[in-house]
Parts: C-alpha cells; structure tokens; sequence
C-alpha cells in the first residue's frame, strides 16, 4: 500500500514559507511603515528582511538538533513533557487569533471592496469551511497547495501591477535614509506584523527528510517576501508619497484601483485582484491551522490531525467574530503583534534552542550547512 | 448471506482441492462434467473411436460458436480418425502409451496443455478451448481453439487523429496486447495475466517494462487487482472504480484509452497499463491532471503547432469551467469591474428577462446539457434533428421570448464548445459538474464565491493521489525538467529524460541531434552515425 509519506521537499517548504508570510497583511502594513518609517519604509523593510533571515537560521538550527522531529514533539523533550504541551498549546491559542484576525481583516476588506451587503459571518464561514477541507488532507496536501497557488497568485499580480508604473514619481522617495536609526527603533515593535507567519517553519521543518536542507529554501523564500514587501512599499510610496500613503488604509489597493490600462475591456482591477487575494488569505489560513490541528495531535497523543479540524473551525469562526468592526480589530491586532507575537516568534525559539543546547540534547553538530 | 459465509464461500473456491479430480474412466469424466453443465445447450460433445478395433475412445468437448470449427475438424479430429487407422493395430505404443502419442505426436496445434481437475476443464471449454477425454488415462488434454467472431482491428472512435496510427483496441485481449507488444520489442516488457471474476473469469493483463517503472508501483496494482473479488468484470470501467485511489472523486484517477499508441508512450514513461478482455478501452496507471489534456497527436504533428494548441485546450478547459460563473459574477455583483459602455450593453440585452443571471443560466446550461446526453444516447440521424430543434427552437425562441438574454447564449455556446476541447470524457465530466457548482458559488457570493468554488477543486485536487503519484504533477513535486511536457511540448530531442516522477530509468536519448548538421559540401553523409558505432 502506498501510503501518504507525509514528506516535503526543500522546494515545498519555500513555498509554504511564501504563502504563510505573505497575507491580508499586505494592503494594510505598508501604510503603518509608511507611518513609522516615513519615505525610507523600503530600506527598513530591507533591513528587517535580512534580520528575519538570520532569525529564521536559529529556527533552522534548533530543528537540526532533532532531525524527523517536529517542534511539539522535540520541545517536550527539551523542557519535560506537561510544561512542553503548554507551551505547544499556547503557541496554537496564539496562532489561532493570528488566523482569526486574518480571516476577519479579509473578509471586512472583501465585504468593503467586493461584496457590501453581504454578512461578514456568511464571507467567513465559507472562507473557513473550505480551508477545513484542505487541512485535513494533511501535510502534503498544504504543501501541494502552497505550491500551486503560488504561480496562480504572483503572476496575474505582477502583471496588473506593470502597467500602473507610468504613475510612478520617484522623487517621492527623497531624500534617502534621513534619520534612518529613529525609523529603525520606531519600526522594531511593529516588525511581526509583515513577518508573522515564519514561525511556522518551525513546525514544517521537521517534515523534510533532511532539516539541515531548509537554508536555502528558507532564505530564498525570505528574499522574495522581503523583495515582494520592499517593491510594494516602494510603489505605495512613490505613487502617494508617504503622507497620504498613511491616509487611507489600504494604500495598495487605492493604487491598484487607479490602474487603469486602455483598451481592456476590465475597467477596475481592483475586484480582480481582491478576489485572487482570497488564494493567498486561504493559504495563510491552511498553512497555520494544519499547525494548530496538528499541535492538537500532539498534545492529545493522537495518531491523526484531520479530527481536530472541524472543532476547531468553529472555535476559529467564533474569533474571528468578537471584533465589533475594523477599528477594534486593528486595534487588537496592534496589541497582538507588537507583544504576543514577538514572544512566540523571537523569545521561544531562542529560549529552546539555547535550553537544548545547555542540557546537551538532540545531535549538537549538524553535517553539513 | 453473513459476512462469515461469504467468506468461507472464499476460501472453499480459491483452495484447490476443492475442485474434482479426473479418473482414468472416461465414462465417469464424462458423467461428471455433463452433470456440471447440464442444461447448457451450447455445449458440443463429440465421442469417436480411433484404431483399426475402434476400442480406442476420445471425447472432444467444446462450446459451439467460440472454437474454430475448420481448425477442430482439420486438425484434431482428422487427424485422429484417419491418419490414426495407418498405424498397425499391434504396434506397442498404441496400446501402451496411447497418451503420449496423442499428447506429444498427433494433434497438429499450437496450443496444448494437459490438466487433471474437471473444474479447469469445464472453464477451458467455457473459454473456448477444446477439451479432450482419453479412456484409460486421468490426464485431460486442453486443446486451444479460440476463436469467435470478432471485431476486427478499426479505427477508436472516440480517440481520433489526423495524423498518427489508426490503430484501435478491440474487444479481444489477446487482439490488444498483440498491438501494444508491436510498438515495444524489448525482452523487458513484461505481461502479467489474471482472470478476474467468480463468474465470469475475465482475463486481465498488466503490463509494464520492467527497468522503467517503478517497483513499488508495478506491486501496488498488482496487489490492488488481487483484491478484487467479484462476480463478474464486464468493462473497464468495473475495474478503474475497484482499484482507483477516491472512488469518491469527480476526477479520474486512472486513464482509459482506446489507442495502442498511447498505452505504448505511457509505458515507455513508466507507466503500469491494464487491457481487459471484453473491452476495446485500456487502462494506464498513474494518470495526472496534466495527462488529461494531452492528445495522443500531440507528439506526432510538429512541435510549434502542438504547443500553442495545448495551450489552447488548456484555457479552453478554464473557460469552460468558468465561463457563466464569472458572467454571472460579474454582472450580478461587480458590474463596476467592467467599462460602462460594456455593463450598458448588457443591461439592455437583458432587459426584459424575468430571472436573474443564475437562473438564467441554469436554464440554458440544463437545456444544453439535455441537448448533449439526448444526441449521444438516440441514432445518428435522429440526433441531428436533436441538434436543429435544440439550437434554432431553444437558442432562438427563448431568447425571443425574453425567458433568456442573448448574451447568455453566447456564454453557454462558448463554454459548450470549449468544454469539447478536453480530450478525455470522464475527465471533461469532472469540469461538467464542477462547472454547476461554480455557477452556484458565483450567484451565492459573486467573484469570491466563484474563487472559493475554485479553491475548493484545487484543494481536492492536491489531496488526490494516483498510485502514489499527486495528481497535480508536475506542478506540484516540483521538477522543473518535467514541465516540458505540460502546457507545452517541447521538441523531442529536448526531451532527453523521461518524467522523473514517475519513470525509474529516466534516460530516454543518449545522443543528439546536433549530429544530423549540414557540412560545408552538402550532407555529411551519415558521418554522426558512424561516430556512434565506433563507441
């Protein structure tokens, strides 16, 4: 019997890292970098790009200390059985209001641009329920699906973005790197909010044959979020200039509307791009709720995550519906981020690998870099 | 019957000494096996006597209509009664060894085998070998006589080409591996035989070539077909729902052709093919999203033009998919995406019309879809009538009555006619219905409907498997060398390893075709070619 080997390749986990990182996010970060970092928002998404590689490294390491181990079984090891089970249940709780503010921030920025009188709990239900389907697939279904919603995604998006450069001034962006250290410092806290999502490597890395294989993939997917985040801060910027870029909420997709290309027969892009938005909001979702079902397994020491799937979809809607409107929830997600992110993205994993490394667990060298 | 009965009924006739043994009595052979087949009044029983004595008796048992007649007469029975009648009548081994004489000396056929159970006796004669009885020994000699009327060898149908061989599967297994063994003189093709069926003992073959596909694969069909345990296996469609991964999806897993040129290229890919007897459609193993869209010309016509023709077929899919559920969202929920001038037109072509989009177009996809099953099922000449009353009354006199607008015509025509473009039914099928459910989505919740809709068939499409192979490769398992064979076909000499996902031997050519270059004075006369013979 050919049975699922529930095996991802370097080229996979990319490709997840890609579409976990890449979100909703997108249209709404650039205006609270352009806040922050003014007219030099690029250069420090730059900056924080590199930074997240090397973070992203010492969660490669830690991996490599046990290899064909995944994070919820090798932090029991590391710090004992029952405080590793909280710890894997807190990091779920925690990505499960990461996917609740994603799934709501979607569907309010849908029901605004696509479907106004529309309910918000129908948009999301349906956006939920499809997502259930595919996490109980497994691990490979996701990676399959990173895999091929990633040409479906990028490519239609930057061709609709080409045409939109004859409104480009580049001028917008001068001067360059003035007062670039109170921009940094300014930006720091805020840094999950682009980058949430690479935590999850740490769960998807030990699904690969060989973890010490996931520098590359892992650097090359970082490179091309970083690049995606600095080409889209720069077109934002150069089009409104920072000023206004702050102004509206979703910058991006006011510059998507204004596109406008003679002779085609779509007038507005911004329903056509909006809607291929849900593929990328859809894999933001799957990616982290094969974690958290998965993370169930773990600690219910249950050989299968597809059970937990359905529960926990309901758990998930019921988040995703306590924000009042979009103020509140840009508001918690302001909270969210700038504390409970950054523990569970930078503090934990550096915690383990350093406390992995004090008492001498897992393989201390790995063969090859 | 419990589920305990079924199965000791299981192992009684899979065990064999169960089945009855023969005796050296030809009368009690003969009793037995006219017991057993009682009332089947199809069956010959030819008792003659051979010697000068004639105290020599055979019987020959047959099925009439599925032996060859001239070949029994000629061949057995001519042999026997007189050529037999030159021996002299003391001769030892006449008496002695009458068995081995007719055995290994005087029946003139390819065929023979000998048995010593009634029970493979009585299933030779059913399959239409020739049974043959000697009083004094139990040994039973199987005489292979096939040979029924039968289609001959004709053109497939449903797989047509302009240019490529003309080559059909027919109804006869040993017809069809004779035309797959044509293409593929290789010691290494190998042909595995079973007879599935309580009943009706159908004779499967698996074939594959051994250094080319994969191990586990070849194991994993050939312990899926042993699992089959069924009374009777009429069509290869019997077999493709036993054994495919999610008898529950709309997408085939499994491919069924009629083209022995096909089940020779997919074997030559590494792939596991089934014939089944009774049956002019082959199955292949593993079979991918990216397979159905291929034709079998494809490979034969030239490769500019075969390209840009896949391509086409491939967004022909897409459309025929997505064609009225993006109609219906667009006009229903987004007018604003399209110019005014456009969202005008349309307004005022469906002015008038009592329904909104959805229905409309449920009305004319249903109608259309009647249209199609209506002109397969009734006779040809029929069928066109189905077509002009279907086209001129419901195109014409629905639009004009104002039940639907023009513009959904068009949009129900395209997709009709682009949804022919998918070479392979049962997988145009799957789009068929996916289609229906889009068109839901589309009039639920507009364009995010409709990308959920479609969302929702990639999911189920990355959770397929076939045969261990993700039915979304190569797109997905990435490898970037088998994409040459995808939306594209890249010229064959490009092609210099077989698709690395599922071939175990992956160099397919070894030189290239660089050596064929014109030299100064003209060709170079084979000069490529000699270089090679010097390796």
């Amino acid at each position: 019997m050919i049975r699922n080997n529930d095996n991802i390749s370097p080229y996979q986990l990319s490709m997840i890292l890609i579409m976990a990182v890449i979100g909703v996010g997108v249209f709404n970060f650039v205006q609270i970098a352009a806040k922050y970092g003014g007219n030099d928002a690029w250069i420090i998404m730059l900056a924080m790009g590199a930074v997240h590689i090397l973070l992203a490294f010492l969660l490669i390491k830690l991996n490599c200390r046990f290899p064909g181990k995944t994070f919820p079984e090798y932090i029991q090891q590391i710090i004992g059985v029952i405080p590793g089970k909280i710890l894997v249940f807190l990091i779920s709780s925690y990505i499960m209001l990461n996917l609740a503010y994603e799934v709501r921030e979607f569907t309010e920025v849908a029901k605004m641009f696509l479907l106004p009188r529309t309910p918000t709990e129908i948009l999301m239900f349906a956006l939920i329920l499809v997502c259930v389907y595919v996490v109980r697939g497994g691990v490979e279904s996701v990676a399959r699906l990173a895999e091929i919603t990633f040409p479906i995604l990028f490519i239609p998006f930057f061709l609709v973005l080409l045409p939109g450069f004859t409104s480009l001034d580049l001028t917008n962006l001068l001067p360059v790197g003035s007062e670039i250290g109170t921009k940094l410092t300014r930006m720091v806290p805020h840094a999950p909010h682009a980058f949430r999502g690479i935590e999850y490597i740490l769960f998807y890395i030990g699904f690969m044959e060989r973890p010490q294989k996931a520098y590359k993939p892992v650097a090359w997917g970082l490179v091309f979020v970083t690049g995606f985040y600095t080409l889209v801060s720069i077109i934002v910027l150069s089009a409104f200039g920072a000023k206004s870029a702050t102004k509206s909420i979703w910058p991006l997709l006011i510059y998507i509307r204004n596109i406008n290309i003679p002779g085609l027969f779509i007038e507005r892009l911004d329903g056509i791009i909006l809607s291929l938005w849900v593929v990328t909001v859809f894999t933001t979702i799957i990616t982290g709720f094969f974690i958290v079902t998965y993370s169930f397994s773990k600690i219910f020491n249950t050989k299968e995550q597809k059970q937990f799937a359905l529960p926990l979809m309901i758990i998930l809607y019921y988040l995703a519906l306590q924000a009042a409107g979009l103020a509140e929830l840009y508001q918690w997600g302001d909270w969210i981020f700038k504390y409970v992110s950054s523990i569970f993205i930078y503090v934990v994993p550096v915690f383990a690998l350093v406390i992995a490394a004090l008492r001498r667990l897992g393989v201390k060298k790995s063969e090859d870099f | 019957m419990g589920l305990f009965t079924r199965r000791k009924m299981a192992e009684k006739t899979k065990d064999e000494s169960y089945k009855v043994q023969s005796t050296t009595s030809l009368d009690e052979n003969l009793e037995k096996i006219k017991l057993m087949l009682t009332d089947c009044e199809d069956i010959i029983y030819k008792e003659f006597r051979v010697g000068v004595e004639q105290d020599l008796r055979f019987t020959l048992i047959f099925t009439d209509g599925l032996v060859d007649k001239p070949f029994i007469n000629d061949s057995i029975l001519a042999d026997l009664m007189y050529h037999a009648r030159e021996i002299s009548p003391d001769a030892p081994e006449l008496k002695d060894e009458l068995y081995k004489l007719v055995r290994y000396g005087s029946i003139p056929s390819p065929e023979l085998k000998e048995i010593r159970n009634l029970d493979d006796a009585i299933l030779a004669i059913l399959t239409g070998d020739t049974v043959m009885l000697i009083d004094g020994t139990a040994n039973i000699i199987v005489i292979g006589t096939k040979g029924w009327p039968a289609r001959g060898v004709s053109e497939p149908s449903t797989e047509a080409v302009i240019r490529g061989p003309r080559e059909g599967f027919t109804e006869t297994y040993r017809f069809n591996s004779a035309l797959v063994r044509r293409r593929i003189r290789d010691p290494r093709l190998k042909l595995k035989q079973m007879q599935i069926g309580r009943r009706s003992f159908t004779d499967i073959g698996m074939m594959y070539i051994e250094d080319i596909a994969k191990p586990e694969l070849v194991k994993e069909v050939k312990r899926r077909l042993a699992t089959i345990d069924i009374d009777a296996i009429l069509d290869s469609g019997y077999i493709e729902e036993l054994i495919e991964d999610n008898p529950f999806s709309l997408f085939p897993q499994i491919k069924a052709t009629e083209r022995p040129d096909k089940v020779a290229a997919a074997l030559y890919q590494g792939k596991v093919a089934i014939l089944i007897d009774n049956t002019p459609f082959a199955l292949i193993v593993p079979a991918t999203f990216n397979a159905f869209f291929h034709a079998a010309e494809d490979h034969y016509i030239r490769w500019i033009p075969a390209t840009v023709l896949r391509l086409m077929r491939f967004i022909a899919g897409t459309l025929s998919l997505i064609m009225p559920a993006l109609y219906i969202a667009v006009t229903s929920y987004h007018p604003g995406i399209l110019p005014t001038e456009l969202v005008l037109s349309i307004a005022a072509a469906r002015e008038g019309v009592p329904f909104p989009a959805v229905i409309e177009a449920l009305i004319l996809e249903l109608t259309f879809e009647l249209l199609r099953e209506a002109g397969v099922r009734l006779p040809t000449l029929i069928g066109g009538v189905v077509g002009i009353v279907g086209g001129l009354v419901i195109g014409q006199a629905a639009v004009e009555a104002g039940i639907v607008s023009p513009i959904m015509v068009i949009i129900v025509a395209v997709t009709a006619i682009s949804s022919f473009s998918i070479p392979d039914y049962s997988f145009s099928n799957a789009f068929r219905l996916f289609r229906f459910l889009l068109i839901f989505a589309a009039g639920f919740l507009g364009l995010y409907g409709m990308i959920l809709g479609l969302l929702l068939m990639i999911g189920h499409l990355v959770r397929l498997k076939s045969f261990g192979t993700p039915y979304l490769s190569p797109f997905v398992s990435f490898t970037a060398s088998d994409l040459k064979d995808t939306f594209v076909r890249l010229p064959i000499f490009m092609m210099k390893n077989r698709p690395l996902g599922i071939a175990k031997d992956k160099i397919r050519m070894v030189n290239n075709r660089g050596e064929i270059k014109q030299t100064k004075d003209g060709y170079n006369n084979g000069e490529g070619a000699d270089k090679n013979d010097k390796k």
